[in-house]
């Protein structure tokens, strides 16, 4: 249904070298990225710290310039300013001006995105209920947590009603309480019919939220489309659980189909793909084992991401 | 866009107002026009010229260490905290952020003229000291230097550290005082060469002890217009030029 949607971001084949220091050579941090974002869909841009979520992130609000490629977003080159007041933007770490109170800071940046004066005060006391603060926008900044700076932070991001908005890693270093009204919030701005991209490592989020993915590892899209198409393509399994096992057995599962043994007292668990079930069967039945049970594994975004990715990169830094 | 210039010129005041070390710097500025009173009895003659040559003097050098000390980290504090992520990504365009910075800085430092100017004519008032509308064109015309300075300070915060602009812009700071005889000492070497580079230097370097009205002032000697508007003149032109260039570098900048 999604693919029907026009695109809201077109980025091809882009491309970014950062050069470490004067006279050292330069490394590419982004190598022929591609990937679409459809208008009111949720897009997880998705991959372990260091991978370019937040680069590809810059290079579209403008920050850095790519070395290559291109990149459009509602139609205009990224190049251009005039779209960006359509755009909203979150940064992944930011420091805002933390003598002004809530009020004063959506203030700030509703002037800078040309929100006329008369509609300032409602779309200000409107944003502060969205995010939860209508009791604290007389504070200071400074004495806000970090889950009420973070959303503070979204808060700026739609202070002009964009039609796209961008944020960098928004669920960070908020408790759980605090993501699930982050999660909230960003399922209300599709209800809204806006199109929210998202940068994330916490795949728990990914997968309550978004409809659509691109995986990126090293500067490279591993993958983009639907959750449910990705955890389905090629990585449905199931465990097979025999029992009367003659001793040959395990071998030819684990050598010519592939299965992952687990011997369980005078019983043995296979999980095995789910091409290979019918195999499994059969031998396990040719060779005279009783098949106790066949059970179709659910595989979470995060084993199959692991395994994507490489486990020992990304150990440690998806949760 | 004068709305967003304006709105980012009143934040960068309601920031830098904040700066306890500005007030410390506009202290002891105020401090050291009065001290000039008990200087001033170290001579029989010409008390008040003491008084005022220190006063104007005191405005003059505090008001460039404070030009210089909030300038330098002017745009570098921003990308350094990220501020700026959320204001170029909105319908900012650099060069209008970067006018805005400068022109609250500049308010800024203004204000602290201001009240330097108050305690110096209060001083001046309270000894009998003359006060002339020669005193006001010095004073005008080293507010005129102090924005130049911004400028300066501000086209160097927007490619290097804080450090390095301080250094930087301390340096034009000095060499500007000298320009005139840079000129001088060029025009009487016998190398064509060292006259074209001293002609050169004069023309790109900024001509500060332009902005210099002290002699007149202690003296009440009587000041051409030209000595007020060439000088402001020149100023607004050096900073729409510093200006654009910092904004060009700027426009280029890589916010990694």
């Amino acid at each position: 249904m999604t693919k029907r949607r026009p695109e809201v971001v077109r980025v091809e084949g882009l491309a970014k070298d950062f050069r470490p220091g004067l006279g050292l050579r330069a490394k590419r941090v982004l190598d022929g990225i591609t990937f679409s974002v459809h208008e009111n869909e949720i897009f997880g841009f998705v991959g372990p710290n260091g991978a370019g979520k937040t680069t590809t992130l810059k290079i579209l609000m403008g920050l850095i310039r790519p070395s290559g490629g291109s990149a459009r977003i509602l139609g205009h080159d990224i190049r251009e300013s005039r779209f960006r007041e359509h755009v909203g933007f979150l940064p992944e770490v930011s420091y805002f001006y933390d003598y002004l109170t809530g009020i004063e800071f959506l203030d700030f940046y509703a002037r800078l995105s040309n929100v006329p004066r008369a509609k300032r005060p409602d779309r200000i006391a409107t944003l502060l209920g969205w995010v939860g603060l209508s009791h604290a926008g007389d504070a200071r900044l400074r004495t806000y947590s970090k889950g009420m700076l973070q959303r503070i932070g979204i808060a700026q991001a739609l202070i002009h009603d964009p039609q796209v908005v961008f944020l960098d890693e928004p669920m960070s270093g908020l408790d759980p309480l605090g993501r699930k009204e982050i999660r909230d919030l960003i399922l209300r701005l599709r209800g809204d019919g806006k199109t929210v991209f998202m940068n994330t490592h916490i795949l728990s989020d990914v997968e309550m939220v978004c409809d659509r993915v691109a995986i990126i590892v090293k500067g490279k899209i591993r993958y983009e489309g639907r959750i449910e198409d990705f955890i389905a393509s090629d990585n449905q399994r199931a465990d097979v659980v025999l029992a009367r096992v003659p001793a040959e057995l395990p071998a030819r599962l684990e050598d010519d189909l592939g299965a992952e043994l687990r011997p369980h007292g005078d019983q043995l668990e296979a999980r095995v793909h789910e091409k290979a079930i019918n195999d499994v069967l059969r031998a396990a039945l040719a060779a005279g084992a009783d098949v106790l049970s066949v059970t179709p594994v659910r595989v979470s975004l995060e084993s199959i991401f692991l395994s994507a990715v490489g486990e020992p990169e990304a150990r440690g830094e998806v949760r | 866009m004068f709305g967003r210039i304006r709105t980012i010129a009143g934040n960068t005041v309601r920031e830098a107002i904040r700066n306890k070390v500005l007030y410390a710097l506009v202290f002891f500025a105020v401090l050291l026009i009065g001290v000039g009173v008990l200087l001033s009895t170290l001579s029989y003659v010409e008390q008040e010229r003491i008084i005022q040559d220190v006063g104007l003097s005191a405005i003059r050098l505090f008001g460039a260490l404070i030009a210089i000390f909030l300038g330098v980290g002017l745009i570098h504090k921003e990308v350094d905290r990220r501020t700026i992520y959320t204001i170029v990504t909105k319908s900012v365009a650099r060069w209008e952020f970067l006018l805005g910075k400068y022109l609250g800085l500049v308010a800024t430092v203004w204000m602290q003229v201001v009240v330097m100017s108050a305690a110096f004519l209060a001083v001046s008032w309270l000894t009998g000291a003359p006060i002339g509308v020669t005193h006001l064109y010095a004073l005008l015309l080293s507010a005129g230097e102090l924005a130049l300075l911004v400028a300066i300070a501000t086209f160097f915060s927007a490619f290097t550290t804080p450090m390095l602009a301080s250094f930087f812009t301390g340096g034009f700071y000095v060499v500007g005082h000298l320009t005139r005889d840079l000129k001088q000492l060029g025009s009487q070497s016998d190398v064509e060469s060292v006259k074209q580079v001293a002609g050169l230097l004069y023309r790109i370097l900024p001509d500060l002890e332009s902005f210099n009205l002290t002699i007149q002032a202690l003296h009440e000697l009587p000041v051409a217009p030209a000595e007020v508007w060439w000088p402001l003149a020149y100023g607004a032109l050096y900073v729409i030029v510093v200006l654009t260039l910092a904004s060009l570098v700027f426009h280029r900048k890589d916010f990694r």
